[in-house]
């Protein structure tokens, strides 16, 4: 079963590439869709979990915490076919964009089922990859530009990793999880360190956290809007996020030094992004900065290195993949209907368009941690978290943080969405079905995981959490 | 149903018609009558006989309805009935042609319902639950006195009211703690320790509500905003009746107080200082009403003088007091309702001459007054004696205080008088024609009429209404017929005399009856203190609202202070590091990649200092 979960896009790539080219170009979103729809319904409703063991090549594995992340790409992938069908202009790119969106599906379906540090690695040059061609594709100037920011600073990250790999490697004589955990715990020894070190570099470039971030802003606004969607919503938290829990809390363990490490960087990158959030007029850039400091918060409650910081830290990386994704969203449908990102041009929008104006509002509110949305059990719990685990400061400047974000997006939703409509776009109409249907779909999400929010937690985090 | 009922039942559902009565209808007043006349049936029927009623009330507590009708609640529900009768008759001229008719009315019948609950009460609860009904009935009754400050004066009586109402409640909490009870006829606690506490608390409640010093600073506003009747019913009623009758009630029967102790003096002292102070800024006024209301306030501390000796003469000398205050109090103030009626005004410096053009106002008013200075043969002056003697018992000082008291009351009223109703005729007495209408007149020769028949023949009310209140102690005294003591009465002829040749040397050197008491008004140390108390320096009130206004102002300053930390301080230290992040990512992908690198060397250099 772990198995189909890479062979079955797999296979439709290279059904999608065997020739009978217009054929292929109208399949294409419908296989795309159907392969991310099977994918949350296999995770949703447990099909098949354990028959259909075949060979065990890459050592594959479904846990709680993979069962997460596989449900959120799939919801995500899902959600940005449905923007690129609706946002991009030719049927040639458009097939590109399905395809790439399945070899991306792979290569984060194996990172999140391997267990062994090189098949990670590999898994993880494979999103890469796609992740490049997805922002660049459009090629124009500005999209080449934040490619190739992307593409520089990953290659550093790979260097660290791979760097790293080999020393741990020498020393475990393997690179499976279980071998180089037994090898590296209780270890003193610099190199080892020194080795640690670096993969935990390598991971916070991938997941763009303070300073590591450079790349992000502009790869995530120079991207098309169903790619932003895409690599803000899944990419970065499965290469760099996800990749970070599963290896700290597995491989690594919790070191002091280690829990200092990702609590200060998880700060820092909760206010400067925050901060910076407050003073961009490009919609899609705030929201890029926003994302900094909400996966701030992801690592700050990683950081605290008890279950219930790692359940918080998990939790919130489900919530806030779905409800970024749909904010890109929503910025892809006003930057379709009035070609422009700039906020300060914007005014009353929700006038003519009333979804986008109020789905908007949802994942705001969600992303600031406004009751009953899901984003605030997430931060819930990470507070607690940090509370129960004696870090009152900490505690208090995630607060803190969680106002400055109220603060940019309710600046943003004043901006774009309420007040008085720009006569320039009187006349606009709301987005496509195709865009305004994943944005519901996503803020129905957001919604229901806040209101049923102890079924979400009893059936999905305290399982995750069980496991450290 | 119960007879015992009917006095608290019949005037509240009367006060409910008169609300629902369309304001069209003129029978409101007859009505309001015919209700105080089957009240004052009702008393009269009741009166000298003994009746409980008790059932379960409030459930699971245990609490019970208990009311007990004996001698001194008789009594008191029988006086509340005729001064009630009295006002309701006096009212129907009065309120002729003035606003909120038939909210006066509608008070009166349920404040009145009110006193006869709180006065038959044989519960502190039940007792409380009326008690807290009239200081809302009272505040409306203020608030429909149809000038600008009423509402204020209403706000400042509920207030001052209200605080000491919750004093009292503690002191009731107390009380039913110590005793185990709440049933009034069956505590009987000494004083001391937390029971000398709760005396303090329920007395404080009670001389609230009679007006004593320090908690009468609402009656003189209440003077003039007010509705008149409402001041003239207050000394018959709900302030002195029911206040001094409680006070009676926790003195005689749910504590003991023994003579000499600490808390009879403090009583005592209260007394004093209410019967100087009030008097020396009744001396001053230059306004009919307002002059009448700190003589209210004066007057009630003869009654708290008299009960605290706790002497038996003191006791019964105030009970007395008590009655004939409301007797000549009420004939006084409808006096001054008779006058604004007709010239519309209370100010004295408009007044003048009015003596031959109102004389059955004015000889009762003459009555009143010789009867509140204490003249030999008026029933003030008999019940101020017993008052004398207990005082002169207790203590020289406290006789002292009382009788220079004595001194400025009948000084004060010679001016009043001299001011109102001799001398030449003021700018708004000249077109006055006539007295007032004849139910404005009855209920005053009444008055006067009691004033002097319970002069002369004082043994009537002492020996039937009072003599049984402090059951045992009376046996073998006497309180009745001319006072025991004839050097007292004396040395009481001696200070009216005083106050006479007074003020005719403050007329002779001003020339004017309202200056007469102006030398005493200028003197050196007085005037000072006389300005600060026209500034209300010494009015608890004023000077919480001062406190009160500081402290809003010193919080308003800090909610401005933590208001500048949100609206600027934090709003512009974002905006600084929110700039100095925008210029830091100027997009050039070396400098990203360097601040990379510098990060990985600070973790490796971090990470590494953990080797051992």
């Amino acid at each position: 079963m772990a198995l189909l979960l890479i062979l079955i896009p797999l296979a439709s790539i290279i059904l999608l590439n065997i020739g009978f080219k217009n054929a292929m170009t109208k399949l294409a979103i419908w296989l795309s869709l159907a392969v991310s729809a099977w994918q949350v319904a296999m995770i949703i409703f447990k099909v098949g979990f354990d028959s259909l063991n075949l060979v065990n090549v890459f050592n594959l594995e479904i846990d709680g915490l993979s069962s997460v992340l596989l449900l959120s790409i799939g919801i995500v992938a899902f959600c940005s076919i449905l923007v690129g069908n609706g946002t991009i202009c030719c049927p040639k790119k458009k097939f590109n964009f399905y395809n790439l969106i399945l070899l991306s599906i792979i290569g984060m379906n194996g990172i999140v089922m391997v267990r062994d540090l090189f098949s990670m690695y590999v898994f993880l040059e494979i999103t890469a990859v796609s992740a490049f061609i997805l922002i660049a594709y459009q090629e124009d100037k500005f999209s080449m530009e934040g490619s190739f920011k992307y593409l520089v600073l990953s290659a550093v990250a790979t260097v660290m990793m791979l760097s790293s790999i080999a020393i741990l490697l020498m020393y475990a004589g393997n690179t499976s999880f279980v071998m180089v955990r037994d090898a590296v715990q209780g270890m003193n020894s610099p190199l080892v360190l020194t080795a640690i070190a670096l993969f935990v570099v390598g991971l916070l470039i991938k997941g763009g956290l303070v300073p590591f971030h450079g790349w992000l802003p502009d790869a995530y606004t120079s991207a098309p809007a169903s790619v932003s969607a895409f690599i803000a919503g899944i990419v970065t938290k499965t290469t760099g996020i996800y990749t970070m829990i599963r290896i700290v809390s597995e491989v690594f363990g919790f070191s002091e030094t280690i829990k200092m490490i990702l609590m200060i960087v998880g700060l820092i990158s909760i206010f400067v992004g925050a901060l910076a959030a407050l003073g961009q007029n490009d919609f899609k850039r705030m929201l890029a900065y926003s994302s900094i400091s909400q996966v701030g918060y992801i690592i700050l409650s990683l950081g605290t290195g008890t279950a219930l910081g790692v359940a918080g830290a998990v939790f919130h990386l489900f919530n806030h993949s779905i409800f970024k994704t749909q904010l890109f969203i929503n910025s892809a449908a006003v930057e379709k209907q009035t070609g422009t990102r700039d906020m300060d041009s914007m005014s009353g929008l929700s006038n003519v368009m009333p979804v986008t104006g109020w789905t908007s509002v949802v994942a705001f509110l969600s992303t600031a941690g406004i009751p009953p949305l899901s984003g605030f059990w997430s931060k819930l719990i990470i507070v607690i978290a940090l509370w129960k685990a004696g870090y009152y400061w900490f505690a208090g400047l995630a607060i803190i943080g969680s106002l400055i974000t109220l603060a940019y997006f309710l600046y943003m939703q004043r901006r774009v969405f309420f007040g008085k409509i720009n006569v320039n776009f009187k006349d606009i109409k709301e987005a496509g079905a195709s865009i305004i249907i994943p944005a519901i779909i996503l803020a129905a999400i957001t919604l229901g995981v806040g209101i049923f929010f102890p079924y979400f937690i009893n059936t999905i985090i305290v399982p995750v959490s069980s496991v450290f | 149903m119960n007879t015992l009922l009917l006095p608290v039942i019949i005037p509240a559902l009367a006060a409910l018609a008169i609300f629902l009565i369309p304001k069209k209808w003129p029978m409101r007043e007859i009505f309001a009558v015919l209700v105080a006349v089957f009240n004052a049936i009702i008393a009269w029927y009741l009166f000298k006989k003994d009746m409980t009623l008790v059932f379960p009330w409030g459930g699971a507590w245990g609490m019970e309805f208990s009311f007990r009708l004996y001698g001194f609640s008789g009594f008191t529900l029988l006086a509340t009935a005729f001064f009630a009768l009295l006002i309701a008759i006096y009212s129907t001229s009065f309120m002729k042609d003035k606003e909120h008719v038939s909210q006066f009315y509608a008070y009166l019948l349920l404040i009145l319902a009110q006193i006869n609950g709180v006065v038959l009460s044989d519960n502190l609860i039940l007792m409380l639950f009326f008690w807290e009904g009239m200081l809302l009935t009272m505040f409306g009754f203020i608030a429909i006195g149809g000038k600008k400050e009423s509402i204020h004066t209403a706000v400042k009586a509920f207030i001052i009211n209200g605080t000491t109402d919750l004093l009292m409640m503690a002191g009731i909490a107390i009380t039913g703690y110590l005793a185990g009870t709440f049933t009034i006829s069956q505590i009987s606690l000494q004083t001391g320790g937390l029971a000398s506490l709760a005396f303090i608390l329920l007395i404080i409640g009670a001389i609230s509500k009679a007006g004593s010093m320090p908690f009468h600073t609402w009656i003189p506003d209440a003077a003039t905003d007010a509705p008149l009747p409402f001041m003239a019913f207050g000394p018959g009623s709900f302030e002195k009746l029911v206040g001094i009758y409680f006070l009676a009630r926790i003195c005689l029967n749910i504590f003991t107080l023994s003579p000499g102790s600490g808390l009879s003096t403090m009583l005592m002292i209260i007394g004093a200082i209410t019967i100087l102070a009030a008097v020396m800024m009744a001396l001053v006024q230059k306004d009919y009403k307002k002059l009448l209301s700190y003589h209210a306030i004066s007057q009630v501390g003869y009654m708290i003088l008299g009960i605290g000796t706790a002497l038996p003469i003191g006791i019964i000398g105030g009970l007395f007091h008590m009655l004939n205050n409301a007797i000549y109090k009420d004939c006084l103030f409808q006096t001054a309702g008779a006058v604004e009626k007709q010239t519309g005004t209370t100010d004295l410096y408009k007044l003048g001459g009015l003596a031959s053009k109102m004389p059955v106002t004015f000889i009762c008013f003459v009555i009143a007054a010789l009867s509140i200075s204490g003249t030999p043969f008026f029933n003030g002056f008999f019940s101020k004696e017993l008052i004398y003697d207990g005082a002169l018992e207790s203590g020289m000082i406290f006789y002292l205080a009382a009788v220079v008291g004595s001194f400025f009351t009948a000084a004060s009223f010679l001016k009043l008088g001299h001011a109102a109703y001799f001398g030449t005729p003021g700018e708004s007495t000249h077109n006055v024609k006539k007295d007032v209408p004849l139910t404005m007149l009855v209920p005053m020769i009444v008055l006067a009429v009691l004033c002097i028949f319970f002069g002369v023949y004082n043994a009537y009310p002492l020996n039937a209404y009072f003599m049984p209140i402090i059951g045992a102690a009376a046996n073998g005294h006497s309180f009745s017929g001319m006072p025991a003591n004839f050097t007292l009465v004396i040395i009481t002829i001696l200070v009216l005399v005083l106050a006479y040749l007074n003020h005719k040397y403050g007329v002779k050197k001003f020339g004017a009856g309202i200056k007469a008491v102006d030398h005493i008004h200028h003197a050196p140390v007085l005037a000072n203190i006389y300005n600060m108390a026209e500034k209300r320096y010494f009015d608890p009130y004023e000077l919480g609202l001062k406190f009160v206004r500081i402290f809003s102002k010193a919080s308003f300053s800090v909610d401005r202070g933590i208001d500048w930390i949100y609206n600027h301080l934090s709003v512009r230290a974002t905006q600084v590091a929110t700039n100095g992040i925008k210029k830091a990512h100027t997009g050039n992908f070396s400098m990203y990649i360097a601040w990379s690198l510098g990060g990985m060397i600070i973790l490796v250099i971090w990470i590494l200092r953990t080797v051992r």
